[in-house]
């Protein structure tokens, strides 16, 4: 992205707490507009940069900027951030109403304006049948939009979400998928969006960076982090897939897997050298599957169970080994019967591959 | 109440019994002595108003009355002034620490109150440290503090401060602080983030330390008898000498019902003035 798109800069940003490192150095440009998700497991530092964003904490190094004015000083309450935390933090001796127009009340609005947006917030989030009520009176997902409703309602410059759905039944949180990604279009602001769980990430965002160890390991549009992980961290985190280990051959085209009797073409676009060991990355819907007896070359395995999932079933394989692998197909009415033997393959554009232990 | 058994209904019964024999039956007691008479050290059984006739229209007893009322409001109210920012200090500082320095609080009171009113009189007095050191100084003795209401108030303070700061602190640590940084995150400074979230939220327990507090102040008799002086005599004190000295005893049955009516009155107010879903409390602990 170029420098002229970016309406949040956070630039070489860290935070140590003592000898510990929580955020190295992260560079991170983010357009009006624009859905951003901050994906990573718990510890990654993914919520020390939302707090930093949001000023609750302040970086050791760096700075952080907001439509070209730097806030790296600023507390929370100067920088017109909206906020929706995971335990919805509403304020429990608070009505609904009271909850929405706080942010309003603080920044000193009449209360025609206050009126107005209450209208409106309370519309768009179907609450004003709920607005006299008392946080403890609502279910979780009502709960939810009105955390929702008080990070929006000030019309903020950025919204700030930490994990807003995680403490949300299934069903309901698909549902919410889809209302805030239409809100963030509706609305033109960036959403800057935390979590640990990757189908958010890849449902609701534009783009994704995917932090680990305090370093933002990628950063790029959904589709691509998906498709062509950059590293192998990556590979292992977005998307369900399964690990091999192998090595290129002496004439450098193949590589033999270590485990198995097993080996596909090295794309040629990959550039390893003969006797290179590599870790081979396959997502659980790449994988081809027939039955042995009809011949060809894969991994030999058992099919042990199938469990439907919807519209898709999830084959469970034993690999002789002992290993267990995860096949996920569309659903079909003649799936391949339990206990049948299946040779596991796939293309080689559908890998991923890294060189081992990188 | 249905599907309990004899056993837990002893749980209840049980104290119920206690409450009733050793409070309940004394206050009936009290009641109906003070519309009795007394007369050279006899009690006259006549009904009579004439008690509380002297203690609505007899000027010392309302200028006790008065004083107790003011010490009590000044006494509580100070109290929480200077227990919040303690509690507050040893909820968000105190770490690991946080247990210790609450129990510090409570060892005053492994003396005894007699003795730390002692000990009070021993700095407080003509001859005591504070005075003592000033004149030897060559300075001139505080009077303010020897035998006096300031003396009582002092007291009061030292006496309940305890009370008060392990109420709020309390109230603070079962607090939620994310709330506050909700709170500011939504734009409200410091400022606003106390007086809109953290102090309402916590105003419940700041109330029970502010009763603690009120309430036997307002009646207190060892205070003012140790440290008042001339012009330091409180209610609770003048209804403990018509217990004593005088042998007044049905005008201080009188005495301890008005002190009674007006806690429990103080109480209700309380407890009806504050709505307590404004002050967070949903009645099913905390979400």
């Amino acid at each position: 992205m170029r420098q002229s798109d970016s309406y949040i800069r956070i630039d070489n940003v860290s935070r140590r707490y003592g000898a510990v490192k929580a955020l190295d150095s992260v560079t991170l440009d983010i357009a009006k507009e624009e859905f951003i998700a901050i994906l990573g497991p718990s510890g990654s530092g993914k919520s020390t940069l939302l707090r930093l964003i949001a000023g609750l904490d302040r970086p050791t190094e760096g700075h952080i900027s907001f439509e070209g004015k730097d806030v790296t000083g600023l507390p929370p309450h100067k920088r017109g951030i909206g906020m929706v935390f995971q335990e919805f933090l509403l304020f429990p001796h608070r009505t609904v109403r009271e909850n929405l127009a706080f942010p309003l009340r603080m920044r000193r609005e009449p209360q025609t304006v206050i009126d107005e947006r209450l209208e409106w917030v309370a519309g768009v989030l179907s609450l004003t049948a709920l607005l006299d009520r008392y946080p403890s009176q609502l279910s979780g997902g009502q709960q939810q939009r009105v955390a929702l409703g008080r990070g929006l309602i000030a019309r903020p410059t950025l919204l700030l979400l930490d994990e807003p759905l995680a403490n949300l039944d299934r069903e309901l949180r698909q549902e919410m998928e889809v209302e805030i990604r239409r809100y963030q279009k509706q609305l033109g602001i960036p959403f800057i969006y935390v979590t640990h769980n990757q189908e958010e990430a890849l449902s609701m965002s534009d783009r994704i960076a995917v932090i680990h160890n305090g370093r933002l390991e990628a950063l790029d549009v959904r589709q691509a982090i998906y498709d062509s992980p950059p590293t192998p961290f990556v590979a292992r985190f977005v998307g369900k897939s399964t690990k091999f280990q192998g090595t290129v051959t002496p004439d450098g085209k193949t590589v033999r897997l270590a485990r198995y009797d097993h080996e596909f073409p090295l794309p040629p676009q990959e550039k390893f050298q003969p006797g290179d060991a590599l870790d081979v990355f396959v997502k659980n819907e790449r994988f081809d599957l027939s039955p042995k007896s009809e011949g060809g070359s894969g991994i030999v395995c058992t099919v042990s169970d199938i469990v439907l999932r919807g519209p898709f079933l999830e084959y469970i394989l034993e690999t002789d080994r002992g290993d267990t692998v995860i096949v996920v197909k569309p659903k079909r009415n003649d799936p391949l019967p339990i206990q049948e033997r299946v040779l596991l393959s796939w293309a080689p554009s559908d890998c991923h591959i890294f060189k081992a232990g990188s | 109440m249905p599907n309990v058994s004899l056993r837990q209904r002893l749980l209840l019964y049980v104290p119920s019994g206690f409450l009733l024999f050793f409070f309940v039956f004394p206050l009936i007691a009290l009641v109906v002595l003070s519309f009795w008479q007394t007369e050279n050290y006899k009690i006259v059984r006549e009904l009579t108003l004439n008690n509380y006739v002297t203690l609505a229209t007899e000027g010392a007893y309302i200028t006790f009355f008065l004083r107790s009322l003011m010490m009590a409001v000044g006494v509580s109210v100070t109290l929480v002034v200077m227990a919040w920012p303690i509690a507050y200090f040893i909820v968000r500082y105190g770490g690991r620490y946080r247990i210790i320095l609450s129990l510090l609080l409570v060892i005053p009171f492994l003396s005894g109150e007699v003795l730390r009113l002692i000990a009070l009189q021993g700095m407080l007095g003509p001859a005591g440290l504070v005075n003592g050191m000033l004149v030897r100084m060559g300075a001139a003795p505080l009077r303010l503090i020897m035998y006096s209401n300031v003396a009582s108030f002092i007291a009061f303070i030292y006496l309940y401060l305890p009370l008060v700061v392990t109420t709020v602190y309390l109230s603070l640590i079962n607090f939620d602080f994310r709330l506050a940084h909700a709170a500011n995150a939504c734009g409200a400074n410091r400022f606003r983030v106390f007086t809109e979230v953290v102090w309402p939220l916590n105003l419940s327990g700041t109330l029970v330390g502010f009763m603690l507090a009120f309430i036997p102040t307002l009646s207190a008799s060892l205070v003012p008898r140790f440290l008042g002086g001339p012009n330091g005599t409180l209610y609770g004190m003048s209804m403990s000498q018509q217990f004593g000295e005088s042998g007044t005893w049905a005008l201080g049955a009188a005495m301890g019902v008005v002190l009674f009516l007006f806690s429990a009155l103080a109480l209700a107010i309380l407890s009806f003035g504050v709505d307590l879903r404004r002050t967070g409390f949903t009645g099913m602990g905390r979400q």
